[in-house]
């Protein structure tokens, strides 16, 4: 029964996430590396011979398929994440040597199976049951939580984009999809009026609080460039939520036909 | 029995709240693994999600 449910936000979640592969293909990876090539200006303290480098063509390199030379020999690097900019795709590699195609998919399908969880814990755990009539507009409140409000105060980066310390953003942003989602549920789904002021006031909070910003917004990828991302990765997300919650509320109606047909035949 | 079913999800409340819990740990669980973890190799992997998301990376 538990695992019926936890089963139905795993499918919806990998087959959201699947589409979304799809949308940021189209959408948002053009955009990326686009920008990988402007990367590796003068903000982060490189390793070594790295800076030496010219801006554009040493990340290309390691993006084509057939390239892991680089990566098994990036693999050893001793660079932390942490100061990764410049060569993301030297010190760490791509899990089991697949191409940066499969990984990304691979994490789409990953974060997909998380946020269906997330989603579906939310529905379990408030009592309130997901359906198709309703799915999109969970789908929506999602997008909000993870995505949109949180983006208030950090708008999707592109690489290259300059940035505050990553573990205080980190923090942040956690802490303002955890606030704004509980902020979300008693604004929508509470009745009374302290309930919504609450929900109104948790929403607020971080972003009155102020999310961390970089002490030098200087940077080589150019405006438009973080204007076409900022749009696409928020829209292309949009859709991924929408699609979520659709086939999250489809598939529990699959298991409430199926448990219904076993309720009479038992 | 017919206040029984207000709620419109059809487990029992302990059930319910478990698999509902259950639902959240996993899947903060695979989100933090893909979207914050700060490991270099999940990072590379998840890269350009990370970047789509809107995950605070680098």
């Amino acid at each position: 029964m538990i695992v019926k449910y936890l089963l139905a936000a795993l499918v919806a979640g990998l087959f959201s996430g699947a589409l979304m592969t799809v949308a940021q293909e189209a959408r948002v990876i053009p955009l990326i590396l686009h920008a990988e090539e402007f990367e590796g200006g003068d903000e982060e303290p490189a390793a070594p011979g790295a800076e030496a480098q010219p801006d554009a063509s040493h990340e290309h390199s390691a993006l084509g398929i057939g390239a892991t030379m680089s990566e098994v020999a990036a693999y050893f690097s001793p660079i932390s994440v942490a100061h990764a900019h410049e060569g993301e795709h030297e010190d760490g590699g791509i899990m089991f040597g697949m191409s940066r195609f499969s990984g990304t998919l691979l994490a789409n399908l990953v974060t997909g199976a998380g946020f269906a969880l997330l989603l579906a814990g939310v529905s379990l755990v408030t009592g309130n049951a997901i359906t198709v009539a309703n799915g999109a507009l969970w789908g929506a409140a999602g997008w909000l939580a993870v995505h949109l409000l949180p983006a208030i105060g950090l708008p999707p980066e592109l690489p290259g984009f300059p940035a505050a310390d990553l573990g205080d953003r980190q923090v942040w942003w956690v802490a303002t999809v955890v606030l704004s989602a509980v902020g979300l549920y008693l604004l929508i789904l509470k009745d009374g009026i302290a309930a919504k002021v609450a929900g109104i006031v948790l929403i607020g909070a971080p972003q009155v609080y102020g999310a961390p910003q970089p002490a030098d917004i200087a940077s080589n990828v150019p405006a438009v460039l973080g204007a076409e991302f900022a749009v696409a990765a928020l829209a292309t997300t949009l859709f991924f939520w929408v699609v979520l919650g659709l086939s999250l509320g489809f598939a529990n109606e699959k298991i409430g036909v199926s448990e219904k047909v076993a309720a009479k035949a038992a | 029995m017919a206040a029984s079913n207000v709620s419109s999800v059809s487990l029992s409340l302990n059930d319910r709240l478990y698999a509902g819990l259950v639902a959240l740990l996993l899947g903060g669980f695979l989100v933090f693994g893909a979207g914050l973890a700060n490991s270099s190799v999940l990072h590379d992997t998840a890269h350009d999600t990370r970047h789509s998301y809107g995950f605070p990376c680098h």
